[in-house]
């Protein structure tokens, strides 16, 4: 799996770039966050990526393949997009009929339908309301449903808007599980969030936005080691990787395990 | 009705203050409707005319005028210069049926009329935040309430429309394909209509609770508004002007009705 953005602009309105000249290449399957302010451009540039928007300027490449080669409809098939709001995306009778509605537009047949509806809606933990009509469920489950009628679609890439907004702690252990299985089948997740903890303990590297631009890109552990600039994109680090850091280590740490064992380590080298 | 729309070139209309606007339309689109022949709805569209070009907006203006008068124009005048029940002086002769004078002149004012009050409307609507107009109503004593129902009924349809935008967004990623025919486009459409009608009556619940919360239902206090209604020197004239034309145009309707003059 390959992305290439080159000098990606995006005007919604003539003269006010919302993108102004994104350059980020993803390559492989690990999940990617992105991060940054609200504003930052974090949606607009995702949205090119199943080219529900299209570029005012530049190209995105996908698999080597130009974003404006197929119609959003077509590169639904290759990647999905779960929306920030699932009001806006659920609107069949059942979970049941949602989960298969996206597969059937992309042409996946009536057995394998079958089989993965018995896996992803286990997967989200809707198994027991497949026959519930979505707008009876609640906010959270709604989300799920929105997620696992996506994940259905069986894409190579999987775009997550915000899934941790409105969660609890167990639908944050949902979504954990859900990002790992993606993994673990091969997909591409590339998930929004203004969630650092979140982000650091499931996403092993993060893109940073700020102002319509990529400030900073990489691994987990080496964006968050960047203060300064994470300063300029208000994103705070998580509090333990702050203390570290203030400590003066050299590495940003995410788990008190992490802390824990990186001092141990100092000290040792001290001695 | 949006507050960036006409840039920063219609500036003195802009400036203008709301009601007087509202008035002024409503009042020449009267006086062009009263008066006895199209002659002053002729005028009045090219006043409308040198206004929406002195504002910067002369392009697309004349394109909805246009688009729009041509069209009706040709209607009307088809249907009432040929077929209107108050034909006697016949004009031409279409070889199927006559073209009648007092038809063309009726059809004709009905466009002028319709004409003015279009073109009114668009200038005041490309120039004015409606929330403005609505604060400035309230202020001269209209109910907040009708003055609520004024403002969510000119919300309702650009709401609607941007959150089926949002819906078909969603469901074109899911793979529904909207482009192609007409007739697959509206098969595609239908089933999105129950989330949209769905998600506005929410919305209606909740802005009616938003509302609650906000004390706008306590009769006995009275509405500030944050909303900065423009006045300027321009307003005064204007009305006056335009009741004049309201007040001698129906003059002159009801001595031509009377026998009094001869149009």
């Amino acid at each position: 799996m390959k992305i290439e953005v080159k000098n990606l602009v995006h005007e919604y309105i003539p003269g006010q770039r919302a993108l102004d000249g994104v350059n980020l290449t993803i390559e492989g399957t690990e999940p990617l966050a992105i991060i940054g302010q609200n504003g930052a451009g974090k949606t607009t540039l995702v949205k090119h990526f199943d080219a529900i928007l299209r570029p005012t300027s530049g190209t995105v490449v996908i698999n080597g393949r130009d974003l404006s080669e197929l119609t959003c409809a077509q590169w639904a098939a290759q990647v999905g997009y779960v929306f920030q709001n699932p009001d806006n995306q659920l609107f069949l009778e059942t979970v049941r009929k949602e989960f298969e509605f996206g597969p059937r537009q992309v042409g996946m047949d009536e057995a394998r339908i079958e089989k993965r509806l018995k896996h992803v809606a286990e997967l989200v933990g809707l198994a027991d309301k497949l026959d519930v009509n979505p707008a009876d469920l609640s906010p959270a489950e709604k989300k799920f449903c929105a997620i696992g009628s996506v994940v259905m679609m069986d894409c190579d890439v999987v775009i997550f808007d915000e899934p941790t907004c409105g969660q609890d702690l167990e639908g944050n252990a949902r979504l954990e599980r859900i990002i790992a299985a993606l993994r673990d089948a091969g997909k591409l997740c590339i998930t929004i969030s203004h969630d650092v903890k979140f982000v650091t303990r499931c996403f092993p590297r993060a893109v940073v936005m700020c102002q319509g631009k990529v400030l900073v890109q990489g691994p987990v552990e080496e964006v968050f080691s960047q203060v300064d600039l994470l300063k300029q994109s208000f994103v705070v680090p998580p509090p333990i990787c702050r203390v570290a850091l203030g400590a003066g280590m050299s590495q940003a740490v995410f788990s008190v395990d992490d802390l824990v064992e990186r001092v141990r380590k100092e000290r040792n080298n001290c001695e | 009705m949006t507050e960036q729309a006409g840039g920063a070139r219609a500036e003195w209309l802009r400036g203008l203050n709301p009601t007087a606007k509202l008035a002024a339309v409503l009042l020449l689109g009267a006086a062009a409707m009263a008066f006895p022949s199209p002659v002053l709805g002729a005028c009045l569209i090219v006043v409308l005319f040198v206004v929406a070009a002195s504002s910067g907006m002369l392009a697309p203006f004349a394109k909805l005028m246009v688009g729009f008068g041509i069209p009706v124009t040709i209607m009307l005048l088809f249907i009432q210069g040929c077929y209107s029940p108050a034909n006697v002086t016949f004009i031409a002769d279409l070889g199927f049926a006559r073209l009648g004078l007092e038809g063309v002149m009726s059809a004709l004012q009905t466009v002028v009329t319709l004409l003015v009050f279009l073109g009114g409307f668009y200038l005041m609507n490309e120039t004015t935040y409606t929330g403005e107009l609505v604060a400035d109503l309230t202020s001269r004593g209209l109910p907040p309430k009708a003055g609520y129902l004024v403002l969510a009924s000119l919300n309702v349809v650009p709401q609607m429309r941007r959150r089926m935008a949002t819906i078909q967004e969603a469901q074109v990623s899911r793979g529904l394909d909207m482009e192609g025919s007409l007739v697959s486009r509206l098969r595609a459409t239908i089933p999105l209509l129950g989330p949209v009608i769905m998600s506005s009556l929410t919305d209606a619940e909740e802005r009616s609770m938003t509302l609650e919360t906000h004390g706008f239902h306590l009769n006995e206090v009275r509405h500030t508004s944050y909303v900065v209604v423009h006045h300027a020197r321009a307003d005064r004239p204007i009305v006056v002007i335009a009741v004049a034309l309201f007040v001698v145009s129906l003059a002159i309707r009801i001595a031509a009705l009377a026998g009094l003059i001869a149009i």
